[in-house]
């Protein structure tokens, strides 16, 4: 039925594009999969936060009693600053990211092997960063210290045991650890720019660097905006490295929105207001995300 | 020439889903344990069916499988997983119509896992708990079965006193303990005759080897508070010895109150330990694995923990032969004024096996939990290192002697007080450990860390 | 300085020919940033690589050396062994296997099923576009463990529990948000001419998408298979929730083999994440040339 050779015009690309069948047959299996793996326990977080449940024995109704006592518990809002702090720390280290995927995609030598180098610790599960990283910040003989101590600093820092210190400590191995996903993505974003536009430009006796902030950059503004969104999103749900290097302390002073909410639901059997911080966990990330696209939006996506 | 690639490939997925689907539904050996639905599959379907035709000629009883959830992975706990292979292979000997599938994880994952199985009431079969505020919630939602019915008398009589009150709740109990553990102060020998010193009696000498050690830039104790209940061990021996085996045990089971004057007193000495430089640089974040590598490696002079760590001071050949001769304990000394023991221990039951309450196939888990226990007292201690919560007795088994001294210990204890996040429910617990860790890092002052811990545990009541 | 070379494109004779003056100037003064660009790249790239180096020091020593030597330092005596215990303890082939085929599948799922929602989202016409893309971006703000007992109690009562399945299913509806976010970028940049010339030509949709969207995405798709492979191939805690029998797990479960009550065997765990990380080094390294491929061969210029 698709098959219409009798007209070319407009709208006749407007009908074959707009084929109710063809767009349910290419939107559904995906759309069926997030919605009964992802959605059901979405709905299902926000109901077992309105119970109180240990997630063993019974549960009982409380209504909104997890979220109002959500509202009152500065640990929560302390951990909240601790991921909007990443978060903030997350998006400016982008700025770095793309600096380095424009380096690399010109044609510097070496460039191709580089981009590979670059992404090698990416491929580290966050159980050896984390034990690598201990080992840079071990307050004796790590490697940071050791240093510190070789150009004569008296009392070198507790990285992971000082509470003032900690939080920043541990948002250097996070942020390092995204650096070839980053890159990865922008490296791709900038080869797939035509050659063509970057050509005209430099007839045109534009300098690389004008090149790279006229002309690739604004060119790869979707892609950078929804890096912009993947670094926020994935900041305010972050649990790894944080969980196994400093399990949220000293004292919460490491404490990030999910390993609060990990703790409350496993560690100290309240599912039900474990359950009410994931579930505020997600709309807060998604007023944060609307924000961004609000902020960040453009009449029209650009087009090569 | 790619759409052609795309179809190998989306075939490929497809054709392996459904393969692997079909196989799974081939599996109807373990008819018993759909219902089950979690671990019906094994690496042993082979035997199965040369066992079924085995049984044959008995006929009469049907076949059953038995879940068992533990967390002694063969690589790390080689000696108790090979023990526990040891018990299930005699068992299904003895029991030819019962087999016996592990599942093993590591503990964090293990805690996680049987919470989560819990919520669905899908627990397996025969599985560990931990004691007192651990397994509450478990025998709360009805989730493990009563103990009361196997416990009959020489079998009971056969545990340590004190042991299986851990695991009971109201009076019935719901677990059986494998492990049963003391908190020594270890100490290097070597560096203690090196600084002149001799094994403090009481804690006024403790203090001083502290300073000696401390004047001399040796890490007196070696102590990895990321972990926290690390630090725990310390505040709860200094309550005992100060207010006695009661005041800590009172104020969380709300006979007493955490402001009790003695408690207060005992996180004033903590923090005089800690601006002492008693223990090693930025101990509050240093997991115990790394502050143990500090003893180990002889930077530190001592190391308070459980004496699960014996194999590593005896056997454990991976430790260099002098630092193990190197190596002995001492008991908490007593505080002049303080009302506490010198026999009076930090310690208690480790993991416990339950049985499930729903579980299909009660009767021969319970035979199983029952079984396991006793021959897991056998051989544990020789072939494991692991102190079992059945009585051992010392003068028939060949060991070191610092495991005899230790077991000896045991023996005249006068009380043995549980680590206190374990006696604690979980909530409190996490109260508990956060409070330790401020305590020591001089972030909460000794009022306000009784004062926490009197509101969290009063909101339970 | 970035782009000293000029492109091997059509342009080529005339910006040789006529250079201005300041583009000469430009040229040389280019010539030592480039240097110093290629020496500070150099320098960040062994820092890169240097955690590979460590992990396999690490995976020589015993916990004594991981703990007291310095983190680059190579242990006296190479605690060879430790790969010969992983591989002999555990069911680490199975495990492998089941790493390798699992992770595959899914990236596969994924990909395919990401690619078709966004093809239809970006180049189509039709009213719920923007709210379609909404529910995925949503789906994104989940914290994983707060999915374990839904899932959990949902994969059990539809039978799937303790079987492959449960994972592929899991992984692919977890990456699909990432993976359509990171395509969605690239197909807003396709020229719209070209589609609207295949369909001039009586293409069909199906056809417009298999044979000149997907190939000229080939780039972006190299990527996102990247990413997914290396979230699923790092996954844990969904396999030690869903999966209860040894013949289904994977790698990551391997590690757990020496992690006890009370203490951990370092070294070993070394040698696995050693191990586990070949595979993956090797696919990320030709999916890695996939990237720049498929500008130079499949793109279709507008």
């Amino acid at each position: 039925m698709l098959y219409d050779f009798k007209k070319k015009g407009e709208h006749e690309m407007d009908k074959v594009m707009s084929d109710k069948k063809v767009i349910l047959l290419y939107v559904l299996p995906a759309l069926i999969l997030i919605m009964t793996i992802v959605y059901v326990p979405i709905i299902l977080t926000g109901y077992y936060g309105l119970l109180k449940w240990d997630g063993i024995g019974e549960k009982t109704f409380i209504g909104l009693d997890n979220y109002s006592k959500l509202l009152t518990d500065s640990m929560f809002w302390k951990s909240t600053y601790h991921s909007f702090l990443l978060a903030a720390f997350s998006v400016i280290s982008l700025g770095a990211y793309l600096l380095v995927s424009v380096i690399l995609s010109g044609k510097i030598k070496g460039s191709n092997l580089f981009r590979k180098i670059y992404l090698v610790p990416m491929l580290l599960s966050s159980v050896a960063i984390a034990q690598l990283w201990m080992k840079v910040y071990h307050p004796t003989n790590g490697v940071m210290n050791r240093f510190l101590l070789s150009i004569g600093v008296e009392n070198p820092p507790l990285w992971l045991a000082d509470t003032s210190i900690v939080l920043y400590a541990i948002f250097l191995p996070i942020i390092w650890q995204y650096a070839g996903f980053y890159i990865l993505i922008y490296y791709a974003a900038l080869k797939n720019i035509p050659e063509s536009l970057v050509e005209a430009a430099r007839i045109d006796g534009a300098s690389p660097w004008q090149i790279a902030y006229k002309i690739k950059v604004p060119l790869i503004a979707g892609v950078i905006k929804v890096t912009i969104v993947l670094a926020v999103v994935g900041s305010l749900k972050y649990f790894d490295l944080i969980y196994i290097m400093t399990d949220g302390g000293p004292n919460g002073a490491s404490e990030v929105m999910a390993s609060y909410m990990y703790k409350q639901a496993f560690r100290m059997n309240d599912f039900g207001y474990g359950s009410a911080v994931g579930f505020f966990l997600l709309l807060i990330a998604l007023t944060v995300t609307w924000l961004i696209r609000k902020l960040t939006a453009t009449k029209e996506e650009v087009q090569y | 020439m790619f759409k052609k690639t795309l179809t190998m490939l989306l075939l490929i997925l497809f054709v392996s889903i459904f393969a692997l689907t079909a196989c799974g539904s081939d599996d109807e050996t373990d008819a018993t344990d759909d219902a089950q639905g979690t671990s019906d599959n094994d690496t042993e379907e082979v035997d199965d069916g040369t066992d079924e035709d085995g049984d044959d000629g008995d006929g009469v009883k049907e076949e059953v499988t038995i879940d068992f959830m533990h967390l002694w992975p063969a690589g790390i706990s080689a000696g108790q997983n090979r023990i526990v292979n040891e018990i299930i292979d005699q068992f299904q000997d003895e029991y030819p119509h019962i087999k016996v599938e592990q599942e093993v994880l590591e503990n964090e994952q293990y805690k996680t896992k049987l919470q989560v199985v819990s919520s669905s009431n899908q627990l397996p079969d025969v599985g560990m708990t931990w004691a007192a505020g651990f397994m509450e919630p478990y025998v709360q939602g009805n989730l493990f079965s009563p103990l009361d019915d196997i416990l009959d008398d020489p079998f009971r009589s056969s545990f340590v006193s004190g042991t299986l009150e851990a695991y009971s709740v109201d009076g019935v109990n719901y677990a059986f303990p494998l492990e049963l553990n003391i908190a020594p102060i270890y100490y290097n020998k070597g560096i203690f005759a090196e600084h002149g010193l001799d094994v403090p009696e009481t804690y006024d000498e403790f203090l001083n080897v502290v300073e000696t050690l401390a004047d001399n830039g040796v890490a007196p104790i070696a102590l990895g508070n990321r972990d926290r209940w690390t630090g725990s061990l310390w505040y709860m021996y200094l309550a005992d010895r100060i207010g006695g085996e009661s005041a800590l045990n009172s104020a969380i089971d709300r006979s007493g109150s955490f402001e009790n004057p003695a408690l207060i007193q005992a996180a004033e000495e903590t923090q005089k330990l800690v601006n002492m430089d008693a223990f090693n640089r930025g101990f509050n974040g240093l997991s115990n694995d790394e502050a143990k590598s500090e003893f180990l490696n002889e930077t530190a002079a001592m190391y308070l923990m459980g004496s699960w760590e014996l194999p590593n001071f005896t056997t454990n050949e991976d430790i260099p032969q002098e630092f193990r001769d190197n190596v002995g304990f001492f008991k908490f000394p007593t505080i002049e004024g303080g009302e506490g023991d010198l026999d009076s221990w930090v310690g208690g039951p480790g993991v416990g096996l339950f049985v499930a309450e729903n579980s299909e196939v009660k009767e021969e888990a319970k035979l199983f939990v029952k079984y396991f226990v006793e021959k897991w007292g056998e051989q544990s201690v020789t072939g494991a290192g692991v102190i079992p919560g059945t009585a051992v007795d010392t003068s028939s088994i060949d060991l070191p002697q610092l495991y005899i001294d230790v077991l000896n210990e045991l023996g005249n204890a006068s009380n043995i007080t549980l680590f206190a996040d374990v006696q604690m429910s979980p909530g409190v617990a996490e109260v508990h450990l956060n409070m330790i860790q401020s305590l020591f890092g001089n972030d909460a002052t000794p009022e306000d860390f009784a004062k926490t811990h009197e509101e969290a545990l009063a909101e339970e009541e | 300085m970035v782009e000293t070379k000029v492109s091997k494109s059509q342009t080529k004779s005339t910006s040789q020919l006529e250079k201005p003056p300041s583009l000469m100037r430009g040229l040389m003064l280019s010539k030592i940033t480039s240097w110093v660009l290629f020496i500070l790249l150099s320098v960040l790239a062994v820092v890169q690589l240097l955690p590979l180096v460590w992990l396999f020091f690490f995976s020589l020593k015993n916990n004594q050396e991981v703990f007291n030597l310095s983190p680059l330092a190579f242990p006296t005596e190479p605690k060879w062994e430790n790969y010969v215990t992983v591989w002999t303890q555990g069911n680490i082939n199975t495990y492998f296997f089941n790493s390798v085929w699992i992770t595959a599948a899914s990236v596969l799922l994924t990909v395919f099923v990401a690619s078709f929602v966004t093809f239809a989202i970006t180049r189509m016409k039709w009213k719920w576009n923007k709210l379609v893309l909404g529910l995925f971006m949503v789906a994104m703000m989940i914290p994983i463990h707060s999915t374990l007992i839904p899932l959990f109690s949902f994969y059990t009562t539809i039978g799937i529990m303790n079987h492959p399945l449960a994972l592929i299913i899991t992984y692919s509806a977890f990456n699909l948000p990432i993976t359509i976010m990171i395509l969605l970028g690239f197909y807003y940049t396709l020229p719209r001419e070209v589609e609207e010339a295949a369909i001039m030509d009586g293409c069909s949709v199906h056809r417009l998408f298999f044979t000149i969207i997907l190939p000229m995405t080939k780039p972006v798709l190299a990527t996102t298979a990247i990413i997914n492979m290396i979230y699923n191939w790092n996954e844990y805690v969904f396999v030690n929730t869903f999966i209860s029998s040894d013949r289904f797990k994977t790698l990551t479960v391997g590690i757990q083999n020496f992690i006890g009550q009370y203490s951990t065997d370092w070294g070993a765990i070394g040698a696995t994440l050693m191990i586990s990380i070949i595979p993956i080094l090797l696919a990320f390294f030709v999916l890695s040339n996939r990237i720049v491929e498929g500008i130079t061969s499949g793109s279709v210029k507008g």
